[in-house]
């Protein structure tokens, strides 16, 4: 094989390592503004009101450990975490889902959108 | 108790994978249903490859597993050949099905594995496959299993599982026929409530959830007719009646991309508020899991 060869094998290899790396992440919305962007680079993300979690929760509906962000091989999973008052995707209380680029949650009463790229 | 379920597959006909069916899924057929330790599968589409995945992790000893064939055309049977678990030899899998034409469900399971048409033999199986037979009802793990037939070419059967209150219907294949008395098609939900079998909406009383055959929007249904699906108004109509607390719109015409499924929940969604119905509309999607 030429220099020329491998320097194109190891340049496709590492653009199928980026392709196959997804970035996740959430924007929190209040009306239409966005009030913070989260990048979810953690393998399991905490929601709720207590001061050690990921994703802070000011609300008082928001349990204390609310729900998880769990990243599992390429995907990203929802996790409700038996709260008190459940967690909404796109309009629908759920227990668990693989979330998609767009998906609307609510969490007490914030929302977020959740992104992946 | 709790009831939980799970959509692993939720595509009508034929495996559709492609980028406009990610959010909702490409998978055919299968539905996890639990009351406690006790295990439901409804159907062996290809979505029963991920849950045969999932049942290893989560299930290092294997548990009891029940599954429920709605009937035996190839996307709600394709998948059983690459279900894990049935090549561990702790695991017991009990099949229950109609029998149309003198075959039960075991045997149609058995047959698609013969060497024409795949590698691995049925009886080189490891677990543990039991032909059973509900007989109408029966009582499994505590929880009341009823079914009851559809309308769909070749036959059908519904599943209903009960338990403590809680009660969760999977009738996919079904042909909600649109008679002459009907308003259709009903794009302003003007006309009264479709008429639905009375049978059903009697199996399908108050149920927490039901997961109905929804296939086809009006328009769709009209070129469509005795197919054996339904149009999701009508699908809506029958769940008003039933009085059910919620419906997942289910087996997604291949053809339907994931905004076409978004737009039949929106329309559904108003034709319940313009009949006042306090009804959950939801489009069954793969991956999500719900707690009843």
């Amino acid at each position: 094989m030429s220099g020329v060869d491998a320097t194109i094998t190891a340049e496709a290899r590492i653009l199928r390592r980026e392709r196959e790396r997804k970035r996740h992440s959430l924007s929190e919305f209040d009306g239409n503004v966005t009030q913070r962007l989260i990048t979810l680079n953690r393998e399991e993300t905490v929601m709720g009101r207590a001061p050690e979690s990921h994703v802070r929760l000011s609300s008082k509906r928001a349990s204390r450990q609310h729900a998880f962000l769990r990243v599992r091989g390429t995907d990203c999973v929802l996790v409700d975490n038996d709260s008190d008052n459940g967690v909404i995707l796109n309009g629908v209380k759920i227990h668990s889902a693989v979330l998609r680029d767009g998906d609307v949650i609510q969490v007490a009463d914030n929302v977020f959108v959740y992104h992946e790229d | 108790m709790a009831a939980y379920v799970k959509f692993w597959g939720t595509r009508g006909s034929i495996p559709t994978p492609a980028s406009w069916t990610r959010v909702y899924g490409g998978n055919t057929p299968c539905v996890e249903v639990r009351f406690g330790e006790a295990i439901f599968i409804c159907d062996a589409g290809s979505g029963i490859r991920e849950l045969g995945k999932d049942l290893v992790e989560r299930h290092p000893t294997p548990k009891p597993l029940h599954l429920f064939i709605s009937h035996s055309h190839w996307d709600h049977i394709q998948g059983f050949p690459y279900f894990a678990p049935v090549y561990l030899p702790a695991t017991q899998i009990r099949v229950y099905g109609r029998h149309g034409n003198g075959v039960s469900p075991y045997q149609l399971l058995s047959g698609q594995m013969s060497s024409d048409y795949f590698p691995v033999s049925f009886k080189d199986l490891g677990a543990s496959i039991v032909d059973d037979d509900l007989g109408g009802e029966k009582i499994i793990d505590g929880v009341v299993v009823r079914a009851f037939p559809l309308n769909h070419p070749g036959g059908c059967q519904a599943y209903c599982f009960e338990k403590e209150g809680k009660k969760v219907v999977y009738a996919t294949d079904n042909e909600l026929e649109i008679g002459a008395w009907d308003v259709f098609p009903d794009p302003g939900n003007t006309g009264p409530l479709r008429r639905c079998p009375e049978a059903l909406v009697e199996a399908m009383e108050g149920a927490d959830l039901l997961i109905l055959d929804a296939q086809y929007d009006d328009r769709e249904y009209a070129t469509k007719r005795k197919w054996g699906h339904s149009s999701c108004f009508s699908a809506t109509d029958l769940a008003i009646k039933a009085g059910a607390k919620s419906l997942a719109l289910f087996h997604h015409d291949p053809e339907s991309t994931d905004r076409d499924i978004d737009e039949k929940v929106q329309s559904c969604r108003q034709r319940a508020e313009a009949h006042g119905a306090n009804l959950t509309i939801m489009a069954a999607r793969e991956g999500v899991e719900l707690k009843l």
